[in-house]
């Protein structure tokens, strides 16, 4: 039994497909007469059933080797293309996560979105989003994963734009679809370009072709640029990082999901891609260049946001950010663990907030204060959740770095003063949002503010359980999947300074986070330069800004050359053939004087000339030069 | 029994002319063209079923004597590449005359000519003689340009015009090429499989195929010869667009393959890098154009230019993978412009406007136009090549058979693609999303009626997306067949110490690809 | 002695209305179409309301802090039937009762929600919480550590069971409304605002009260002495929730706190049932939605007729429920003006005139932005 389970696990991620097709009576508007919560309840059933299954297969995976399951999908002249599975603890472990993450927010969807009648979009909306992250961790082949990668785009801007109505919505969807195409399509480049070295598009044959490649410098980075600018979308990295931001106006379940599990998907994808584009360091670098920037650029503005689901959507940016460095460096073991630990203290975070954005009906958190007395499951939440991403406490991030930190990996000098500077930014960062929104005294909005109902808390409690039990993957994680080999022992003198160090920032940035002067009310600091670095946090650096005057500005401008030229230069040409045509017809009618003297006088002209040309040998000179052209383009050959 | 195509719909239109329509409820003429087109549905299935896709010699082949002296000959035949092409005819046309309007005026004359039209379209696809190519090709003007002129827009008379002169002159230059190949290649007749032996001089063969060209490439259209086309779209109605965009513009593509490749292969090799280029300009001029519409089908009208772009593309690039997948995205952009067009028609007959700064908010579930935005959304994405849908496979295909070959006109094409997400997504945002305003909250009903069409070809376009296979299968092995030219064959078996070089020269295109057995 | 009026009064936008309320008349037109729609939809409200109500006062009663309250909706009256149609949906929204309760609760105002900050309150409420939870270690220490958890959760039943009987009263009120048109007494939009008015001063001094009954023994948490009653303490903090501050709806209004669209004074909401645009309802985001589909099962004939009549059918059904149901909140806000002015409106006296003027001028100043206009289109 368990075996056939196992060898159909291919089958999980298509009971979330199941479910959102199940929905369509409902959000088609054939059913109309009763609610849509069976949509709801079907996709709840389907998530259970994915996970049932998932576990079951997970657990007897574990520690046996993986399998392969291809399917052959089209076969053209010399080009076949498979979509291939693999099965392994690696990827059953990361389709747990997905299923139960997924699971735990369709659950609190139900309390989340009672209210809204468009229920069954959601839930079609949810079931394609975790059928789409089920087959990435599961996928093996390149092309599946982008075909994936493109699902999970399209079902971002559904999810983002499902409020259509509101008008920030409306803009939030088309920049996160347009800013993830933009990587997608250079994956795509990638992808064309990979396919049509002939070795196949599957990840494991990906990894034997890189090995033994005779690729030119150039086209390898090229290649691995092209390779790693999809995950550079998907996970919000800089430059392609302001769509997670504005994403934040999509309903507060669909943003759990986002920033846990659907920025790892992309991850997923860049560590599985890892092979390839370490063809070419100048990729490697760019990835940790990339990272870099992120981790530290978005530090900064998430502790200038005062929009809660902003503070944390930052922070998201921030740790993908690392996972990039990890990956950039090759080491691969980390960037798994730090995407499970992430994900899970994230998803965490998100549903205690959601819980605070139900009851107060705000989300700024300048308007709110003394929660913590009402609202026991979402102020453990939340600090079970912060404690799971600051490197300080014995929770998941800690053992992650720990782990990183512990001597078998190479650690640059500046790879330390940036977790440091992560740890400490993110420590300041959630701790300014716990005292603003959870101490201090109630504020009007805050005053009456009861404990999510059951269907929120249930979930909201069991994740909490699960982020106090994450530790157990960093600290017992039995693979070494990166290329590199172990260090035996630490090759730098101040490595095992490292985790005290690491705990000091993270104590450090709680001390600052408590002690920073707090601003509540709407009133800004009337300092010019505070004001100043306010403003370029909160506002992202203005690259939204930038991003205007530059990428925006040039393809307006294009496109409206474009259309000036069609209309009036191309049409222009056209239309002053026709409007001569018409002319020079219009003319020759004054030829037409209707005296019969005039057109006897110009028949007999004509046929003078005709007669003489005949007669003088003229005609034959005509003919002879258009021989000989004739002849001379046939010998042309 | 390939005369069926023609004979049964010009029986349809002789019908449909004699049958007095004295009781307009009756709608008599609508259900004569229904009928018919129905039963030339079904044909076509019967005959896809006896099709054998591994042969690749002409099937079900007719041959009637006509003009012997000529050398004009009755000829049709049917092979991998016509077949789906003639499906794709079969079947938007029933859509478009399902799709007609119920109360439109002069119904009689109308649905005789979209039967005509569909004439004109299956013999050309049809026919094995190039002179009766060229007068199917000349034949189909006609019905369409009364269809615009008559039942069009504002412009109608205008962009019926245009049409009419760009689409003869069109006729007149691929007619000069076919008269040039045959006198100069002495050939007794206008057949084409006896044609495609003939030697011509490379010069000469350069001159015809540039003929030739200019006039196919203002059929498909490409940039710069495609200003046609925007007008007449917009001026057309609905079904009218439905079939210009689904059916007509695969005229020229076809062409292309049929009688370029086919016929002019090594001046087509000469030539392709050009084509390559140009096909990358008209897919970036196209896409540039659309972002800055605001008509709702210009929008849709300049992205039809994009996407004929693509199988330029992939014709230029003529290895078989290259000119399966230019057959496969001819079939995709037919069904996917054909969607598109049906949808924009469907809001425009509701709302009265296509203007994407009038309209907003009609995703609205109570008022609005729902269940048309959502079959929208999957339109736009299948043409911006989301996977799952056909748009997807067909432009990976092309891209991946082009790369090798064209790498750089094929990133550029690429970047067209991104763009197509652009100027879709901008026009399904200001229409679709947002509010409702005021002024449109008092919308007509949708019924069933508007949507089956769109909902039947929406299907159409995801299951070939998922299963690609039942479309590819049908042109791969008259793909290949097509590329390896029998006057090639011919001038190396005459000239053996020409023929290294000529092979070295060639090889790329004519062998098996070289990038390995994958 | 004549009463000049002043300045800003002579050029008050909506001086044609505060002229129509002293003559007597509503803010909704009088018109036959009108009095059809109102008395329809507030007799499908009434059945809504009498559904809602009962529920409320159940759930306040019998699931008193209930963590895991999954047949709350039932009423007590779980059978296997019932449970398919309730997980098929095929109920009554209840999830909207809860809604408008939070709104009422959540903006608080009033003797209501003066008396739940009171030691009285405290106290009462400790009382019935040891009893509810003896014999439970855990969530007494969870008391002890979040010490306003659990009582918080007692303010939420005593506006559970404060606004059940709010709407048990209104509910009769609408009821016999539609009994009374039926027999042919109610003709004109006057009388159903009257109607109202004299349900609701009936009933104005209507006790609320709140006690709940623990293992056998029973605990008053909100006791007669505390001397609240309908009119004063729920129905205006109810219509200056519900009708005029409202909460801001997801699907329409954005949450982005650097958007700053949503006004950081409550008191400045204008998001309640007399200024919501109907066009949106059935989409997402909307909660009245819920409403409006539980209204649509129990519309009188009549009314449905005139849905059908339009071009859409029953297409926007939805939609157009909501529009009658905006018309006939403005009659029972106009019912609600005339009960709460200090002198009668119609009176000649000019002081009181006076009076009279600027209470309406002041009422009249909120519905600058609402959709007083509209509704008279």
């Amino acid at each position: 039994m368990t075996n056939f389970l196992v060898e159909t696990s291919w089958f999980i991620p298509i009971y979330g497909l199941i479910g959102a097709v199940l929905t369509l009576p409902w959000s088609m508007g054939i059913v109309r007469r009763t609610g849509p919560r069976p949509a709801a309840y079907f996709n709840l059933l389907m998530s259970l059933a994915a996970f049932l299954h998932g576990s079951i297969a997970f657990q007897s995976i574990w520690g046996k080797p993986a399998q392969q399951l291809t399917l052959n999908w089209l076969q053209v002249a010399d080009l076949k293309l498979t979509l291939a599975v693999e099965i392994s603890p690696v990827s059953l472990g990361a389709l747990e996560v997905v299923t139960v993450i997924s699971l735990l927010t369709q659950i609190y969807a139900l309390g989340y979105m009672e209210k809204d009648w468009s229920l069954a979009r959601f839930y079609g909306l949810m079931g394609f989003f975790e059928a789409a992250l089920g087959g990435i961790t599961i996928s093996d082949s390149l092309l599946l994963s982008y075909g994936l990668l493109e699902g999970l785009t399209l079902s971002t801007y559904l999810l983002v734009g499902f409020w259509y109505a509101q008008p920030l919505v409306v803009t939030a969807a088309r920049d996160a679809f347009l800013t993830k195409r933009v990587g997608d399509i250079m994956l795509l480049m990638g992808v064309v370009a990979l396919s049509s070295y002939g070795e196949g598009l599957d990840f494991s044959d990906l990894e034997s072709w890189a090995e033994t490649a005779p690729v030119a410098p150039l086209t390898a980075t090229l290649l691995g640029l092209a390779l790693i600018a999809g995950p550079t979308g998907k996970c919000a990295q800089f430059p392609l990082n302001l769509w997670l931001d504005e994403a934040m106006e999509g309903p507060n379940p669909a943003g759990i999901m986002r920033n846990s599990i659907v920025v790892s998907a992309g991850a997923y994808v860049l560590v599985k891609l890892q092979p390839v584009f370490t063809l070419s360091p100048i990729a490697s670098d760019a990835l940790i260049v990339i990272g870099t920037v992120t981790a530290i650029g978005a530090s900064w503005m998430a502790i200038a946001q005062i929009d809660i689901k902003r503070t944390l959507s930052h922070s998201t940016s921030v740790y993908l950010g690392l996972v990039f460095i990890a990956v950039g460096l090759g080491q691969v073991d980390i960037a798994f663990i730090l995407l499970c630990t992430h994900a899970i203290a994230k998803a965490l975070l998100f549903m205690s907030i959601g819980s605070i954005i139900l009851n107060t009906s705000n989300q700024n958190i300048t308007e709110m204060g003394g929660l913590w007395a009402k609202m026991p499951a979402t102020t453990s939440a939340f600090v079970v959740g912060s404690a799971g991403l600051i490197g300080l406490l014995p929770l998941g991030m800690f053992w992650t770095l720990q782990r990183w930190l512990n001597g078998s990996w190479h650690i640059p000098w500046w790879l330390m003063l940036i977790l440091l500077f992560v740890n400490l930014l993110s420590a300041i960062n959630l701790t300014r949002v716990f005292r603003l929104v959870f101490l201090g005294s109630t504020q009007p909005k805050t005053r009456r503010a009861p404990e999510a109902p059951w269907a929120m808390a249930f979930p909201m409690v069991t994740l909490t359980v699960l982020t106090l039990l994450a530790p157990i993957v960093p600290i017992r994680w039995p693979f070494w999947l990166s290329l590199a080999a172990p260090l035996s022992e630490p090759d730098s003198a101040w490595l095992p300074f490292a985790i005290p160090l690491m705990m000091a920032s993270g104590l450090l940035g709680c001390v600052i986070g408590f002690t920073l002067p707090l601003n509540r009310s709407w009133a800004r600091s009337s300092r010019v330069y505070i004001r100043f670095f306010q403003d370029l946090f909160a506002y992202d650096f203005y690259i939204a800004k930038i991003y205007d005057l530059t990428v925006v500005w040039a393809v307006s401008s294009l496109s409206h050359l474009t259309a000036w030229i069609d209309r009036y230069i191309v049409d222009g040409a056209v239309n002053l053939v026709g409007f001569a045509t018409f002319f020079s017809g219009n003319t020759l009618k004054y030829n037409i004087s209707g005296q019969s003297q005039f057109y006897v006088l110009t028949i007999l002209l004509g046929v003078a000339v005709l007669l003489w040309l005949t007669f003088s040998g003229q005609w034959s000179f005509i003919l002879n030069y258009w021989s000989s052209v004739l002849s001379q383009v046939s010998n042309l050959a | 029994m390939l005369s069926a195509f023609i004979l049964l719909p010009v029986l349809g239109a002789i019908l449909i002319s004699l049958v007095p329509n004295t009781n307009p409820n009756q709608n008599r003429p609508r259900i004569i063209a229904l009928l018919f087109g129905g039963v030339i549905l079904l044909w076509n299935v019967i005959l896809g079923f006896q099709f054998d896709p591994s042969q690749t010699a002409m099937q079900f082949t007719e041959y009637i004597p006509w003009i012997s002296w000529l050398g004009f000959n009755y000829h049709l035949g049917l092979d991998g590449l016509s077949l789906p092409l003639l499906f794709l005819n079969s079947f938007l046309t029933l859509i478009a005359i399902y799709s007609s309007n119920v109360n439109i005026q002069r119904p009689r004359f109308y649905y005789a000519l979209i039967l005509l039209l569909s004439t004109g379209v299956a013999g050309a696809f049809l026919a094995q003689d190039l002179l009766l190519f060229f007068l199917f090709y000349e034949l189909e003007i006609i019905p369409l340009y009364f269809l615009i002129a008559i039942w069009g827009g504002g412009r109608r008379t205008y962009a019926a015009m245009k049409f009419l002169i760009y689409t003869a002159l069109s006729g007149i230059l691929v007619l000069a090429a076919f008269l040039g190949l045959v006198w100069f290649s002495g050939a007794s007749t206008f057949d084409y499989e006896p044609l495609r032996e003939q030697v011509i001089p490379l010069g000469i063969q350069l001159w015809l195929l540039a003929a030739l060209l200019v006039g196919l490439l203002i059929k498909i259209p490409i940039f710069p010869f495609h200003t046609w086309l925007p007008d007449a779209h917009v001026e057309a109605s609905t079904p009218v667009s439905v079939l210009l965009a689904g059916v007509l513009l695969k005229l020229g593509t076809y062409g292309l393959l049929r009688f370029g490749v086919g016929l002019f292969f090594e001046a087509w090799i000469t030539l392709a890098p050009w084509l390559a280029t140009l096909a990358a300009i008209s897919a970036l001029y196209g896409a540039f154009a659309a972002i800055a519409q605001q008509d709702m089908k210009k929008v849709v009208a300049y992205s039809s230019i994009a996407h004929m772009a693509y199988v330029l593309l992939a014709a230029s690039a003529s290895t078989p993978l290259a000119l399966t997948a230019a057959m496969f995205q001819m079939i995709s952009h037919g069904l996917i412009s054909a969607l598109l067009f049906l949808l924009v028609g469907v809001v425009y007959k509701k709302t009265g406007t296509r203007d994407v700064n009038v309209l907003r908010g009609l995703l609205n579930p109570e008022k609005g136009l729902p269940i048309i935005g959502s079959l929208m959304i999957l339109g736009v994405m299948a043409s911006a090549g989301i996977p799952g849908m056909v748009g997807f496979i067909a432009e990976f295909l092309v891209f991946r058979a082009a790369f090798p070959i064209f790498p750089l006109q094929t990133l550029v094409c690429l970047v067209g693609t991104g763009l197509t997400a652009v100027y879709f997504l901008l026009m399904i945002n200001k229409v679709f999303f947002g509010r409702l305003t005021e002024s449109l909250s008092q919308l007509p009903q949708v019924d069933w009626g508007d949507r089956i069409p769109a909902i039947i070809l929406a299907l159409f376009i995801v299951i070939l997306g998922l299963q690609p296979s039942w479309m590819v299968r049908w042109s791969e092995t008259d793909a290949t067949a097509l590329v390896v030219s029998p006057s090639l064959l011919s001038q190396v078996a005459q000239a053996p110490d020409q023929a290294l070089s000529l092979g070295d020269e060639l090889s790329m295109n004519v062998l098996p690809s070289r990038s390995g057995n994958n | 002695m004549v009463n000049t009026p002043t300045k800003s009064l002579a050029q008050h936008p909506l001086i044609d209305y505060i002229e129509r309320l002293e003559r007597g008349e509503a803010l909704l037109q009088d018109s036959p179409q009108n009095v059809m729609e109102v008395v329809g939809i507030l007799k499908s409200y009434g059945v809504v309301l009498d559904a809602y109500s009962r529920n409320l006062i159940y759930t306040s009663q019998h699931q008193f802090l209930v963590l895991f309250p999954f047949f709350k909706y039932f009423n007590g009256d779980v059978s296997p039937s019932r449970l398919l149609k309730h997980w098929w949906h095929d109920r009554i929204n209840f999830e909207y009762a809860e809604y408008c309760m939070k709104a009422m609760f959540w903006h608080g105002g009033g003797p209501l929600d003066e008396y739940l900050d009171t030691p009285e309150f405290r106290q009462r409420a400790k009382e019935a919480l040891k009893a509810r939870w003896r014999g439970n270690p855990f969530m007494l220490t969870l008391n002890k550590i979040f010490p306003e958890f659990l009582p918080e959760q007692v303010r939420v039943m005593a506006y559970y069971s404060a606004l059940g009987q709010f709407w048990r009263v209104m509910s009769d009120i609408f009821i016999e409304l539609s009994d009374r048109y039926d027999q042919g007494e109610i003709q004109h939009i006057p009388d159903v605002v009257q109607h109202i008015l004299n349900g609701l001063v009936a009933d104005a001094n209507r006790p609320i009260t709140y006690q709940v009954e623990i293992r056998g023994q029973t605990y008053p948490i909100i006791p007669p002495e505390v001397g609240l009653t309908f009119l004063m303490d729920t129905a205006v903090p109810y219509v200056e929730a519900v009708f005029f501050r409202g909460t801001p709806f997801p699907g329409t209004i954005s949450y982005n706190a650097q958007a700053y669209q949503i006004p950081g004074d409550q008191a400045s909401f204008t998001y309640g049932a007399l200024y919501a645009d109907p066009l949106p309802v059935g989409g997402s985001g909307i909660p009245p939605t819920l409403l409006m589909q539980d209204m649509r099962h129990y519309l009188p004939d009549y009314l449905h007729k005139i849905y059908q009549a339009t071009p859409r059918q029953e297409d926007d059904l939805l939609v157009q429920i909501c529009a009658t149901f905006q018309k006939s909140m403005f009659c029972v806000t106009t019912a609600a003006i005339t009960g709460l002015a200090p002198h009668p409106l119609n009176t000649t006296d000019p002081a009181e005139k006076a009076a009279n003027r600027e209470y309406l001028v002041n009422w009249m100043n909120r519905f600058i932005t609402s959709r007083v206009e509209s509704i008279n289109r």
